[in-house]
C-alpha cells in the first residue's frame, strides 16, 4: 500500500473516532456548538440587541433559546417574528455564521425562516 | 476556455472508462452535470471523481491504456491521473463497495489502479444516464449522493467544499429526491444520522467563498431538510 493511501486511511479513521467521541458527548458540554449551530440554522436573520431590549422581548413571551445559557459568558438568545424586530430601532443585523460579530454579541435576536420555499428542482 | 468546456473535454477523454458498465461519476461534478443543460455553474473543485465499483475494477483497468494519451498516473497519489493538457481536469478514481459499512474505509490494492474505498460511497446507487456531447455517462441517484456528502466527516476548506457539493445537489434535487434522501437517512444508525444533522448545520453557516457558489441563498432549503430529517426518526437519549 502506498504511503499516501496509508496516510489517508489513518486520517479517515481519526475523523471517525472524533465523530464517535462527538456523538457520545452530544448531550454534554462538547455538544454545545452543535446546539448553537442548530438554533442558528433555523434563523433567516440575526440581530445584536441591547440587554434591555432582549429582556423586554422575553417579558413579552418570546422564546428564549436555552443554548445561550450554556455558553460562557452566557448569551441571551431570543427568537422573534420579523415584524417585531422591525420595530426595534437598536437592532443591528449580524451575519449568520460562527464569526466574531455573532459570537461577541451578548444578546441576540433570531428571526426564523418563513414557510419553506418550493424546491428549485421540482418538475 | 470555460470550466464547462474543460469538464466536457475531460469526460470525452475519459470516455472509455466512464462508459464501462457500473462506473459512475461521483463527487463535485455531479451537480454541474445535473444542472439544466449541464450548465456547470456550481464549480467547487477542479477534478472529476470516477467511482469504480470494486467488482468492475478489472474491466476498468483494461480500459486504462486508452486514457494514457490524455492523462498520466500521478507518482504521488496512485488513484489520481493528472491531465497532459491544461484544457483537461484531473481525474480521481475512488472505489465503491456496496457491502461496506458507511463509517469504514479500506484500500483495494493493485499495482496499476489502487483504490481507496470509502464506505460512505456504499450509500450511492446508480442513477440517471446522461448524454454529454455523445458520451453516455452515469451519475448516482441524487438522494444517495447527497446523503454520502452529509454523512462523511470532513474538516477545513476541503470540508466546506464538500458541503458545497451537497448544497449543489440540494439545488438540483426534486421533491422525490428529498423524500428518498429522508427515507435513506432513517435507515442509518443513530451516530450517522447525527453526522448528517451536524453537517447540515455546518452547511447552513458556511460563508460565501470567492469563485464558489454562494450557499447563503440556500439556507432556507437547508433548514427545511434539517427539520425533515429530525422529524423522520426518533433519536436515542
Amino acid at each position: 500500500m502506498s504511503a499516501v493511501f496509508e496516510r489517508r486511511l489513518r486520517e479517515q479513521r481519526a475523523r471517525v473516532l472524533i465523530r464517535t467521541h462527538g456523538y457520545r458527548q452530544r448531550r454534554h458540554a462538547h455538544g454545545v456548538w452543535l446546539r448553537l449551530r442548530r438554533v442558528l440554522a433555523d434563523a433567516g436573520a440575526a440581530y445584536a440587541v441591547s440587554e434591555a431590549d432582549a429582556r423586554a422581548l422575553v417579558a413579552e413571551g418570546h422564546a428564549v433559546q436555552p443554548v445561550g445559557a450554556e455558553l460562557d459568558p452566557p448569551k441571551l438568545i431570543v427568537t422573534v417574528p420579523a415584524d417585531r424586530v422591525r420595530t426595534m430601532a437598536g437592532a443591528a443585523p449580524v451575519p449568520i455564521r460562527m464569526g466574531g460579530d455573532l459570537l461577541a454579541a451578548p444578546c441576540l435576536v433570531l428571526v426564523p425562516f418563513g414557510p419553506a420555499p418550493p424546491q428549485s428542482g421540482d418538475h | 476556455m470555460t470550466f464547462r468546456e474543460r469538464l466536457f473535454a475531460t469526460i470525452r477523454a475519459a470516455r472509455p472508462v466512464l462508459e464501462e458498465p457500473g462506473v459512475l461519476v461521483v463527487g463535485s461534478e455531479v451537480p454541474n452535470l445535473l444542472e439544466s443543460g449541464a450548465a456547470s455553474t456550481l464549480v467547487v473543485s477542479q477534478d472529476l471523481d470516477i467511482g469504480v465499483p470494486v467488482a468492475c475494477h478489472a474491466a476498468v483497468k483494461r480500459r486504462l491504456p486508452e486514457l494514457l494519451q490524455y492523462f498520466e498516473p500521478s507518482p504521488d497519489e496512485p488513484s489520481v491521473w493528472t491531465p497532459r493538457s491544461p484544457q483537461l481536469l484531473e481525474v480521481n478514481f475512488v472505489g465503491v463497495d456496496a457491502s461496506q459499512d458507511p463509517a469504514e474505509a479500506y484500500v483495494f490494492d493493485d499495482d496499476q489502479l489502487p483504490l481507496l474505498v470509502f464506505g460512505a460511497l456504499s450509500l450511492i446507487e446508480p442513477g440517471a444516464e446522461l448524454d454529454i456531447e455523445g458520451s453516455r455517462i452515469r451519475v448516482p441517484r441524487v438522494a444517495g449522493l447527497l446523503l454520502e456528502k452529509l454523512v462523511t466527516d470532513r474538516t477545513g476548506e476541503k470540508g466546506d467544499r464538500d458541503l458545497l457539493v451537497a448544497m449543489g445537489l440540494l439545488m438540483t434535487a426534486a421533491s422525490a429526491d428529498l423524500d428518498e434522501c429522508v427515507g435513506a437517512y432513517r435507515r442509518l444508525r443513530p451516530e450517522l444520522r447525527h453526522a448528517v444533522r451536524a453537517n447540515l448545520t455546518l452547511l447552513s453557516l458556511i460563508d460565501a467563498r470567492a469563485g464558489m457558489p454562494d450557499p447563503r441563498p440556500q439556507r432556507a432549503a437547508v433548514a427545511a431538510l434539517l427539520r425533515r430529517v429530525e422529524a423522520s426518526a426518533e433519536e436515542p437519549r
